[in-house]
């Protein structure tokens, strides 16, 4: 165990342990953007940026990246930082006036659009959770393309891919709401690519697409529930082969 | 030898590892003049990366490009300089008057149209050039001009 200081007061943490989470585990809150719990951490964003002071020297560092190996103190909330964070979302709000994540933190740090610097407005802060979502789930269907003021996620060729299972876990990981798509009953249609979403026999609901069961190995043979009604129709069964044998 | 066996060719002349794709793409571009969907496709399945993943180094290096290029390539300088002096209605009347837009080549194959970062003249402020020409301080009614006198021919 090493101790640390995180805003003079002093904890024990483990070697190794990030600083973002050795902080939210002691309820000190840092705000991300980039970082998702379930992701790698890439730190793209810097807006969990804090201080850190080893041997009288001191630093802004990302705290989603930071892992604690030393003994030092952490300030995760002096004008330094602030100052910092501020930085970031001056850059985001400008070109990204929209959306409420945004919006919501650069009222809590008193930032304001400058519209002499204002830019065309993008839902997007390229924070690449989205592609990392798509790449945990071992389909890589996304990435972030093109260099400069056009980089922005996309499928190959910006359309249709292959790799696409339409599952929404780009979607559901992105902070800002830039990635739509649309359902309807039986239907879904995200990234140019139109699927056909499976309906559970037994509660009604629509489930899954067939891409994301071909991917899953579900055989084709067996896609008739969805995961919960799957689960209750097995332990229906456990239980009365169970009572038959008594 | 068509496109997809010199991109084989080109293919095979590299070990099928991931780290060989910018040099891969890199050797595409120079038989090719560019880099087609297929190559891409072919590079994606030679070395085991994700199409996507191919693509998004395709798109981000500036010598690789997706078009095809036109045997000439205009460049209209966007340098500081030039900024300030106009370069951008400059570029604007190139376009209208080629009738493509910036990093595309027209239709006849004869041109491409791109920007650069200062060519080291900016005392001729906005510079436009075409092969080892460059034109100097232009303005729109310049730049329409070149166009129908055949300057960049
Ligand atoms: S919907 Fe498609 S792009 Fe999005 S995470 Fe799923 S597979 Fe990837
Ligand atoms: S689309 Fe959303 S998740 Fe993806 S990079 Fe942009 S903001 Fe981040
Ligand atoms: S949350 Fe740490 S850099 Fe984005
Ligand atoms: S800025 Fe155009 S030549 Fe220098």
């Amino acid at each position: 165990m090493i101790e640390i200081t995180i805003n003079g007061t002093p904890i024990e943490v483990e070697k190794g342990t990030v600083l973002l989470h050795a902080a939210k585990e002691n309820g000190v809150e840092i705000p991300t953007l980039c970082n998702h719990e379930g992701l790698n951490r890439e730190g793209n964003c810097r807006l969990c940026s804090v201080e850190i002071t080893e041997n009288g020297r001191s630093k802004i560092v990302a705290s989603c990246m930071f892992p604690v190996t030393r003994s030092i103190s952490v300030e995760t909330d002096n004008e330094r930082v602030k100052r910092a964070r501020r930085t970031v979302l001056q850059l985001l709000i400008n070109r990204n006036p929209k959306s409420p994540v945004i919006q919501q933190l650069c009222s809590e740090y008193g930032v304001k659009r400058e519209e002499r610097f204002a830019l065309e407005p993008d839902l997007c802060i390229r924070c690449g959770r989205c592609v990392r979502a798509c790449e945990t789930n071992g389909t890589k269907a996304i990435e972030l393309v093109g260099r400069g003021f056009d980089r922005h996620v996309a499928t190959p060729y910006e359309t249709e891919s292959d790799a696409c299972i339409g599952c929404l876990s780009c979607a559901t990981v992105c902070p800002t709401g830039k990635i739509t798509y649309d359902e309807s009953p039986g239907k879904r249609k995200i990234w140019h690519k139109e699927f056909d979403v499976l309906k559970c026999a037994r509660c009604g609901i629509y489930f899954a697409t067939k891409e994301m069961l071909d991917w899953a190995g579900r055989p084709e043979n067996d896609r008739a529930y969805c995961d919960h009604c799957q689960k209750y129709i097995e332990s229906v069964k456990f239980l009365t082969e169970h009572e038959q044998n008594k | 030898m068509g496109e997809i066996d010199r991109i084989a060719e080109i293919m095979h002349s590299y070990k099928q590892d991931p780290r060989y794709l910018l040099a891969l793409l890199l050797d595409i571009q120079e038989s090719e003049n560019h880099i087609s969907t297929e190559a891409m496709r072919a590079v994606a399945r030679y070395l085991g990366v994700s199409e996507s993943r191919v693509y998004a180094v395709a798109t981000f290096y500036r010598t690789l490009s997706l078009k095809k290029k036109g045997r000439k390539i205009i460049r209209v300088c966007m340098g500081t300089a030039c900024h300030l002096r106009g370069s951008a209605a400059v570029l604007h009347e190139l376009e209208k008057g080629l009738g493509i837009k910036v990093g595309e080549a027209t239709e006849d194959g004869k041109y491409t149209l791109e920007t650069v970062n200062c060519v080291g003249a900016c005392a001729l402020a906005p510079v436009v050039t075409c092969g080892d020409d460059s034109f100097g301080r232009m303005d729109p009614a310049k730049a329409a001009e070149l166009i129908t006198r055949g300057a960049f021919e």
